[in-house]
């Protein structure tokens, strides 16, 4: 969890360091292979691909941080209500996010993205709301069995009330499972939203590590690809791989 | 889904299957109330991106009137929203003006491209990923394993389309053996068997992207199933009596992760959809996905609508089937 917030602080941090970096705008060098002046070379209408790069960095990852903070979140708060409710509604509810489950989040997304372009709020709002459903069985087993635990019952037994019972019994348990279950969105997410901006789905003026790649697609067939195209898709697989290997070596690995 | 409650009468398992029906047709009615919704939330309708965008100008008053009302947008929501629904109750998924022709039509076309796709991939992941995986498992921390698990783990990590795209730049553009696009090529033959070798020659390079998409996820789960196998007391005794290594593999391991992976198949249909559409969009595969995407290139509303309610209500009505064949054999025993 550490990691994230140090993430989370630099890309901040890079986001505020944003009017210092070079503008990323457009000049005469088209298309340059990279070399002295543009060290990753230059995109078709001369914009340098580092400076993209970095450019889109912030708005790939925080968006992706936002987005699975608003999926755990909505999962929690799912749980929590089934969790309270009476075993036909648990029973109800479950049903129902198992149903929802069955409908592949892409179609959702593909025909919001369709109608709205969303830009980068909207996105991480989009995402959070359509990548909840897997987390629900989860978040709701953890919640139960800490709830049942005789901590639990036992500070109820002698008075405390709810709210504090959640606070300081409940949450500190779940936390490291949660954690990991954030991490896990965060993969999600950010596969998605890759895939929308590839498909041209997003704010075109948002620019994501996804919507790079779209626009290296027009230059397959020439040699331009080798610089349009593998930076972005490598800065992208980097990420997961990392977000990958950040859970598997959580401790508190909770594979549920 | 889960088949966590056994159910023990004939009683118990119809009302599971009602509950599970009931469940699914909510869902399904929430995913026809956003779709009709959410365009009509926008400014304009969808009429008006059709004529601002190209297609016919300077229409009549009438002929625009009558546009719309083919289109479904005349009266208030409320009539709208009963026309369309019964249109829809009745199977009619409206009309594609881009294509000229029904929505239902063009999916019954292109279904059949995206289930050949899925059916390919299958096969090839689905027995890679156990072989691969009960081999990593049995010697689990030994050299082939952890060369095989990392090389899973950055496999696990390249997003669909980005594979779609490094095979098609690979071994269709750079090195050009296969076609980079279309089921078909521009000209197909007329005899059937070179058309059928040039359908398959079509698809290999999409099933491949597919394959290699899905594989991390059974490699892992035949992994790790295999790594516990691999201390029972069976499987010990078996070795010990030197059993024939391929007998070991075959009735031994492959036994016990043939009903994980049945279970998961059913779970990871969603995902194999959302892959699959990608892939087709970047191989221009006539299936749904390249369906979908041209939907949304033209602009086309009712095309879109059509097909995302035809898509979500298959894969729900295929889900019930699953989870309910599931129960029936878990009450068996």
């Amino acid at each position: 969890m550490r990691v994230l917030f140090g993430l989370a602080a630099g890309l901040l941090l890079l986001l505020a360091a944003q009017p210092l970096m070079p503008a990323y705008r457009s000049s005469r060098d088209v298309l340059a292979p990279p070399g002295r002046g543009h060290l990753l070379g230059t995109n078709d209408i001369g914009q340098d691909v580092l400076t993209g790069l970095l450019h889109a960095t912030p708005n790939t990852v925080l968006m992706a941080l936002a987005a699975a903070a608003v999926a755990t979140a909505t999962a929690l708060i799912i749980a929590g209500v089934a969790a309270a409710a009476s075993a036909t509604i648990r029973n109800m509810i479950l049903r129902l996010v198992d149903a929802v489950q069955v409908v592949p989040s892409i179609l959702v997304l593909l025909f919001l993205g369709t109608l709205m372009q969303p830009g980068l709020a909207g996105l991480a709002l989009l995402l959070g709301l359509t990548s909840w459903h897997e987390d629900v069985r989860v978040a709701l087993a953890m919640l139960r069995r800490e709830l049942q635990r005789e901590n639990v019952r036992f500070a109820r037994h002698m008075g405390a009330s709810r709210t504090y019972c959640l606070r300081r019994h409940v949450m500190p348990a779940i936390r490291p499972a949660l954690a990991a279950l954030y991490i896990q969105n965060i993969r999600q997410v950010t596969l998605r939203a890759a895939g929308l901006a590839f498909l041209g789905l997003t704010d075109p003026r948002l620019l994501t590590w996804g919507g790079m790649m779209q626009d290296a697609m027009d230059y397959l067939y020439t040699p331009a690809w080798l610089w349009l195209l593998l930076p972005p898709a490598l800065a992208l697989t980097s990420f997961l791989l990392i977000m990958l290997l950040l859970t598997e070596n959580d401790p508190a690995e909770a594979r549920a | 889904m889960t088949a966590g409650a056994i159910p023990i009468s004939g009683r118990a398992w119809a009302a599971a299957l009602l509950w599970g029906l009931a469940a699914r047709l909510a869902v399904l009615m929430l995913v026809v109330l956003a779709v009709f919704i959410l365009p009509r939330l926008l400014p304009g309708d969808p009429l008006g991106v059709m004529l601002s965008s190209d297609y016919t100008q300077n229409l009549s008053e009438a002929e625009l009137a009558e546009l719309r009302a083919r289109m479904g947008l005349a009266g208030g929501w409320a009539e709208q929203f009963g026309a369309w629904l019964s249109d829809l109750l009745r199977g009619d998924l409206g009309y594609s003006a881009t294509h000229a022709r029904p929505v239902a039509t063009l999916i019954g076309e292109s279904l059949p491209w995206t289930l050949f796709l899925i059916l390919g991939a299958m096969p090839v992941y689905l027995v890679l990923a156990a072989l691969a995986g009960t081999g990593a498992g049995r010697a689990a921390g030994g050299r082939f394993d952890r060369g095989l698990t990392g090389f899973v783990t950055v496999l696990a990590s390249i997003p669909p389309f980005v594979t779609a795209v490094l095979l098609m730049l690979g071994l269709a553009i750079l090195w050009p053996v296969f076609p980079a696009s279309g089921a078909l090529p521009m000209f197909p033959s007329d005899r059937p068997m070179i058309r059928t070798g040039q359908i398959a020659l079509h698809a290999i390079l999409p099933v491949t992207a597919l394959a290699l998409h899905e594989f991390a996820r059974f490699y892992y789960l035949a992994r790790g199933e295999a790594a516990v196998l691999a201390h029972r007391p069976f499987v010990l005794n078996a070795v010990a009596r030197g059993l024939p290594p391929r007998r070991l593999l075959a009735e031994y391991y492959g036994r016990n992760i043939l009903p994980i992976f049945v279970a998961r198949l059913s779970d990871s249909v969603s995902g194999l959809v959302s892959a699959v559409v990608i892939i087709e969009i970047v191989f221009s595969y006539p299936g749904i996905g390249g369906l979908i995407y041209g939907a949304i290139l033209d602009r086309d509303y009712t095309l879109l609508q059509g097909t995302t309610i035809a898509v979500a209500a298959g894969l729900l009505a295929l889900n019930w089937l699953i989870d309910a064949a599931g129960t029936a054999l878990a009450g068996r025993g």
